[in-house]
């Protein structure tokens, strides 16, 4: 009996020592668009949680579901669905990916603020980003020539506007390709005739958003899918998430997780 | 309440989705949840987003579940072309000669996938045998033609970045070539291959290639039959979304090839390397060989030209067993679509190559490079115009003439009518 104390103590002990020590480790990749979210909820749950250990990391949306599909990363962040060519892929390799929609993103349609133009319709759009439409009068404005900023080709929001706005087709060529969100802002805010396209969250005094056939880009737009420019971004798990990769996924549906999105510039699906 | 709510709604939204298209029946019901209230505009958008993502993982996952295992492992690929091709050869003296051909060239392999981390892959093509050329010409009084064993390979991966490939493997599991200066991309090499690779972080991946292969199991001349060992490390660099650079140097060394008898497909019947007495190689051939390839997205965007991608390529060769006519290099360009996937898409490539008459093992270039033998030059372009998905033509034209003797000129025009499936 006294051997089976002993044994007991020391297993309680061998527990208290060790269980601090283990640290579970997940690693979210993909999307540049949903980085900030992931960035910033690993943050702050890393500090309610000493023994989580959250590795975040970018790429783009197809690298994290190739990663996900490889079985390199737990999580994929991605600002599209899943391409069926991936599905295939992951099939054959006996995954089974799950869905989390974690929050919307709305792109808004931004010009100079002193461009008179205050909306466009989606075909307008198209044909502006295409090249067949080329001046301001053309679409109501002064006789000025439009000049394209788009976010560069790796982008998920590039990936997301093409097939959003441009029904896949190609951007005209003499377009100003910028690495972030924030950078085409600041290249429409300092051009005369500029126009470009930022999430939600990049809007500010600085440009003017566009309406959109008849609908400004909103939260309350997008979430109701008014707004003819919006996505869901998601979060892909490889089957239903385990361990901290639930957890992670809890959180940020949580109403705790999701003002954390809405703090980011998001749309808050709560 | 809600979670209730929610649940039932998603319940219905599959049942209703895989009973196919009820999408907008369940939009205009979500809609009418959130209008009473019962539902957020938030929580109706991850229900229907949720329930289209999982109606396509069904829809995938009932494609293949429809399949009987074996087949859902085997992936089939194949590709004809249809061929017409004139030449043009001069010597010395009036000597000049007009040749007018049709040929065929069918592919056909598959791959199949042993377990996570075992593929075997087999292929059979046109030909009569000839290591550099799957073609078989029209003629001999409609004779059937034949069809050999293209390759056999297994592809062993063990972890991220280690491969073992063996067997008789293609040419692009062997070594990385941007052009065909050493290596006429028809070969299917026989031995064993460990591909290294690591990407050290998101702009740079580096690369090795390692192995021996097997080049002539006759040993009825020697003890020693010939075998190449080679070694190929590399970097793919990325500086940006559209510019990269991919690099290696390899050592291609063929031992005991001299003295040995050359192949029916080279040697003294080419006219190719030196040789002693009839058909003998007098030299080894210890290649060593730098290779780049330049690749610029969009090159033309400043000028408002709409050219998807542009790439520099070049490749040099040096023989470290001969002294003497040992050296060769290729350089070249290629702009236009990177894939020739539809109508409309084109592809425009120059390459200029001169082997010196030991620069390379003679069975190995390109054949269709004054007949793929050594001690020549040559300047190659080549135009492909897509005609619907997965078809395309090609007009390949060469101008060619030998180095360091008569130069006994020679110009090949090849139209290909491609087919992939």
């Amino acid at each position: 009996m006294k051997v089976f104390r002993k044994l007991l103590v020391v297993t309680i002990a061998l527990l208290g020592v060790v269980s601090p020590c283990y640290a579970e480790k997940i690693v979210l990749e993909g999307s540049t668009t949903v980085l900030p979210i992931a960035q910033k909820v690993a943050e702050v749950y890393m500090q309610k949680d000493n023994n989580a250990y959250i590795s975040v990391r970018g790429g783009g949306s197809g690298v994290g579901i190739a990663s996900l599909i490889d079985g390199t990363c737990d999580i994929a962040d991605s600002s599209r669905s899943i391409k069926d060519t991936e599905l295939d892929n992951a099939v054959t390799r006996g995954k089974s990916i799950k869905a989390h929609v974690i929050a919307m993103d709305g792109i808004a349609v931004i010009v100079n603020s002193a461009n008179k133009v205050n909306a466009l319709s989606k075909k307008q759009v198209k044909d502006i980003y295409t090249g067949k439409i080329s001046n301001w009068s053309q679409v109501g404005g002064d006789y000025q020539k439009i000049v394209v900023v788009s976010r560069d080709t790796s982008s998920g929001t590039f990936e997301a506007f093409g097939e959003l706005a441009l029904d896949k087709q190609k951007i005209r060529p003499d377009a100003v390709m910028q690495a972030s969100n924030q950078a085409v802002a600041s290249t429409v805010a300092r051009t005369p005739g500029a126009i470009g396209y930022v999430g939600l969250g990049f809007l500010s005094d600085e440009v003017k958003a566009l309406e959109i056939d008849g609908v400004m880009p909103s939260k309350e737009t997008v979430l109701n899918s008014k707004y003819p420019i919006g996505r869901p971004l998601f979060m892909y798990t490889n089957g239903e998430p385990k361990g901290l990769a639930k957890e992670i996924i809890d959180f940020i549906k949580s109403p705790e997780g999701q003002k954390l999105v809405d703090e980011e510039g998001f749309v808050a699906l709560k | 309440m809600r979670r209730g709510w929610k649940t039932f709604v998603l319940f219905l939204a599959l049942t209703f989705a895989s009973g196919v298209c009820l999408a907008g029946e369940i939009d205009i019901l979500l809609q009418k949840l959130v209008d009473k209230g019962v539902l957020t505009a938030g929580e109706a958008q991850e229900i229907k987003t949720e329930t289209r993502e999982q109606v396509k993982k069904e829809i995938a996952q009932g494609k293949y579940s429809s399949l009987p295992q074996w087949v859902q492992n085997i992936k089939l690929k194949g590709d004809l072309r249809l061929r017409y091709q004139y030449k043009h050869e001069k010597a010395t003296g009036d000597y000049e000669k007009d040749t007018n051909i049709g040929r065929v060239r069918m592919r056909l392999g598959l791959e199949s996938k042993i377990n996570e981390k075992l593929l075997a892959g087999i292929g059979i093509a046109t030909g009569s045998g000839d290591p550099r050329s799957t073609n078989i010409s029209f003629g001999d009084y409609n004779t059937k033609k034949t069809v050999v064993l293209d390759y056999a390979y297994a592809k062993y991966m063990p972890l991220s970045w280690l491969n073992f490939v063996g067997g008789k493997m293609l040419l692009g599991d062997t070594l990385w070539e941007p052009t065909d200066l050493i290596w006429d991309t028809d070969i299917t090499p026989e031995g064993a291959i460990f591909q290294f690779s690591k990407n050290l972080d998101s702009q740079m991946q580096t690369f090795i290639n390692a192995g021996a292969l097997i080049v002539d199991d006759d040993t009825s001349t020697d003890n020693d039959a010939p075998m190449a060992y080679l070694v190929q490390p590399g970097i793919n660099y990325k500086f940006n979304d559209n510019l990269s650079l991919k690099g290696a140097i390899s050592l291609q060394a063929f031992q005991n090839v001299k003295s040995h008898t050359s192949s029916s497909y080279s040697g003294a019947s080419n006219t190719g390397n030196a040789t002693a007495g009839s058909s003998s190689y007098t030299y080894n051939y210890e290649m060593i060989n730098p290779a780049f390839e330049f690749k610029v997205i969009q090159p033309f965007k400043a000028v408002g030209l709409d050219v998807e991608s542009l790439k520099l390529f070049g490749e040099y060769v040096n023989n470290l067993d001969v002294s003497t006519k040992a050296s060769g290099f290729s350089a070249g360009f290629q702009f236009g679509n990177e894939k020739i996937e539809k109508w409309g898409d084109w592809q425009f490539r120059y390459l200029y190559a001169m082997l010196g008459k030991d620069a390379v093992l003679d069975v190995l270039p390109d054949s269709d490079r004054y007949g793929g033998k050594t001690a020549m030059r040559s300047h190659e372009a080549a135009l492909s115009f897509g005609l619907g998905k997965n078809t395309y033509l090609a007009l390949d034209a060469y101008r060619s003439e030998r180095v360091g003797m008569a130069k006994a000129p020679e110009t090949l025009v090849q139209l290909d009518w491609n087919m992939k499936f």
